[in-house]
């Protein structure tokens, strides 16, 4: 082990000191992951909502001084998504075809609702399954568009109720059916009261000056509950609820499945030529003679290179990732499950690497097999087809593949993502395995 | 005194026998040269003996004994006492001739591997390149650091593949100086392979002819010109050793 660690802190010194290497280790993600984040931003990517405004259409409410159209918050909307206003029926056609990753549903009489102020509006989000990281993307941006929307009603509201207050409490003009009136208010009863009931003292007639008292109570008690209006209408928050629903199940996102790939193609380069040019460069450099003679074992030789690899590909990997997370609005999913998915596919293809590198005579014959080989199984891996995926799961690109694309598009350590991860660690081994025989065989 | 030794081998290669129980005798100090033509079995030997490859039957097995005394003595074992100097150097060119050295020390099981590293440095004459990356180095340096690196862990022999193939004739001169005075000093036993009858004549104190895998002669080269009716000079042994060589064809 003591020789294994020392080759270990050896290759990485090569590799610091290997400036082509490391131009290509650090700039071939890195251009990967700009082309994807590219690829993300394009028209593509662009959410499509489809709306369908079943209200009748150009009605506006009136709260406060404010009128307030449901087609101006649209509007905004349409600047970040893709906006598409269809009848119901075209729009649930649209949802099942996946051209829009969710429908927008405005019920009839929603106007009426929220002019009504006696039950709450409701706006009914359906998204895609198949499109699951735009339908996200729209829910988040339609809470947001719906934040706003109450947050304008909201002040519309409270404006309206603090000048209610104000004027029952302190009285004022009014107009009603065209024709203006003074209203007392509050305060002024209270003036009012109290002077009539000094004069009614006054005048011997303390008896029926008493029987306002009542009145006196009752105003000074809706006073102090007025009093306390300001701050609840202040506290009026959200007029009105998104439902967010998900749709039927369908095929994969198309952003889920091209970081997948990006993430496929790059581990599997990097972790396979990384692999085959470590352990084919010890026999290049005749160091191989010396090292075989006893002075490591041969299985932990080719563990040595398989872990430097698969060092590498995590490092890459965890790179390529936060590059997406940062360069773009994808979630990436839970971070917990990335290390050992990523250290996982690199070991594999590493091993691939290493095994293709203990049958070829030197360096360049080791890189040039393993990208013949790794380039049409990559391929393999990603075609959508069931001989294809057939193919692709016996070797470690399938399911890498399949374990980036579940991670990004649904999280969570289902069976299905287990068992993938442990037919990842199979083939490693056995890759393993075989490089070392092939390795005590082949001589150096 | 002590005598190395080790028992016949077979090693086949593709399925053709590329050596046949052939044996060795090595006394401490000593210097034997393994004479034959390309493809012999030269390499194959060293490499067998050096535990690079495995015999495909028989086994090699170093003995350490007294001189004279019979063989199956201490065992030494093939690591920590035989270093193993291939053709082309076997180091690596993006590390310095000190790393390279501290690297292989550490590999032989040195405890104090940067320790040996300096010694060797000195030894080895390479303390003005220690920091160089061997890539850069010229053919007779690094064919030092070659060697500096086969003596880390103090080996008591030395097996040489062709160790002056690649050398301009001072640099072989430089090379066999120092490979002499590890004999004389540290009684370091030697086994080369070479396809010169003169170097085997200069270097060695005996040589075992190898031809088609199989030994053929082994013994002073002196007694290799005699016995085919020669004197006991460089030409006789030359042409004694091209007669032996193409009669075993």
């Amino acid at each position: 082990m003591r020789a294994a660690l020392a080759l270990f802190a050896k290759d990485l010194r090569i590799l610091r000191r290997s400036p082509l290497v490391a131009l290509v280790l650090v700039g071939y993600p890195l251009v990967v992951s700009l082309l994807v984040a590219a690829a993300l931003q394009s028209g593509e990517r662009t959410p499509a909502l489809a709306v369908v405004n079943l209200d009748a259409p150009g009605r506006t409410v009136q709260v406060g001084e404010r009128r307030l159209s449901v087609d101006d918050y649209l509007a905004r909307l349409d600047e970040e998504v893709d906006l598409r206003r269809l009848d119901a029926d075209e729009a649930g056609r649209a949802l099942d075809d996946g051209r829009v990753a969710a429908v927008l549903t405005i019920p009839e009489g929603f106007i009426s609702d929220l002019q009504s102020g006696v039950r709450q509006p409701l706006l009914r989000l359906v998204t895609s399954a198949r499109s699951p990281l735009e339908g996200e993307a729209i829910s988040r941006r339609l809470q947001a568009a719906v934040f706003r929307f109450n947050q304008g009603l909201a002040t519309g509201y409270v404006r309206q109720v603090l000048r209610l207050v104000d004027f029952i409490s302190n009285g004022g003009s009014i107009g009603i059916f065209g024709r203006q009136g003074e209203v007392v208010g509050l305060r002024n009863s209270r003036v009012l009261i109290a002077e009539t009931q000094d004069e009614l003292r006054r005048s011997g007639r303390a008896d029926l000056a008493a029987r306002l008292d009542p009145l006196l109570v009752f105003i000074d008690e809706t006073q102090a509950n007025l009093d306390l209006a300001r701050p609840a209408a202040t506290a009026i928050a959200s007029p009105i609820r998104l439902e967010v629903a998900e749709g039927a199940e369908g095929r994969e996102p198309l952003s889920a499945f091209g970081v997948a790939g990006a993430l496929l193609v790059s581990l599997a380069l990097v972790g396979g030529l990384l692999g085959a040019a470590g352990i084919a460069s010890e026999r290049e450099e005749d160091t191989l003679t010396r090292l075989r003679r006893g002075l490591v074992a041969l299985p932990l030789l080719v563990v040595e290179k398989i872990v430097v690899a698969a060092l590498a590909c995590t490092v890459i990997g965890g790179v390529l990732l936060a590059a997406v997370a940062v360069l773009t609005d994808l979630a990436v999913g839970r971070w917990a499950l990335w290390p050992p998915a990523l250290a996982l596919a690199g070991l594999a293809f590493a091993a691939v690497g290493v095994l293709i590198g203990a049958a070829a005579r030197d360096t360049r014959t080791a890189l040039l097999a393993t990208l013949m080989i790794s380039l049409p199984l990559i391929f393999v891996g990603l075609v959508p087809d069931d001989a294809a995926a057939a193919v692709a799961s016996l070797v470690p690109f399938g399911p890498a593949f399949r374990i980036f694309r579940d991670l990004l598009a649904e999280p969570r350590l289902d069976a299905a993502l287990a068992g993938d991860m442990v037919a990842l660690a199979l083939m490693a081994a056995l890759a393993t395995t075989a490089a070392a025989v092939l390795l005590r065989r082949r001589g150096a | 005194m002590r005598r190395y030794r080790r028992g016949g081998i077979v090693r086949r290669a593709g399925g053709t026998l590329a050596l046949d129980d052939v044996g060795l005798v090595l006394a401490a100090g000593e210097a034997v040269a393994l004479l034959g033509p390309n493809g012999a079995g030269k390499t194959t030997l060293l490499r067998l003996l050096a535990g690079v490859d495995r015999p495909d039957a028989g086994e090699v097995r170093w003995t350490l004994a007294p001189a004279g005394a019979p063989a199956g003595g201490e065992d030494g074992g093939t690591r920590s006492r035989v270093g193993w100097v291939p053709q082309r150097p076997a180091v690596y060119g993006r590390l310095t001739v000190r790393e390279n050295l501290r690297l292989f020390a550490g590999l032989e099981g040195c405890a104090d591997a940067a320790g040996e590293a300096e010694r060797l440095l000195a030894r080895a004459d390479l303390a003005s390149w220690a920091d160089r990356p061997a890539a850069e180095l010229s053919t007779g340096t690094l064919q030092r650091l070659n060697l500096a690196v086969a003596l880390a862990g103090g080996p008591a022999a030395l097996l040489l593949d062709e160790p002056s193939a690649t050398l301009s004739p001072d640099q072989r001169i430089r090379l066999w100086e120092w490979l002499g005075s590890l004999r004389a000093e540290e009684g370091l036993a030697l086994v080369f392979s070479t396809q010169s009858v003169d170097e085997a004549a200069r270097h060695a104190d005996r040589v075992l002819v190898i031809a088609r895998g199989r030994r053929a002669f082994e013994g002073r080269l002196e007694d290799l010109a005699r016995a085919r009716g020669g004197d006991a000079g460089p030409e006789a042994a030359e042409r004694a050793f091209l007669a032996l060589v193409e009669g075993s064809a």
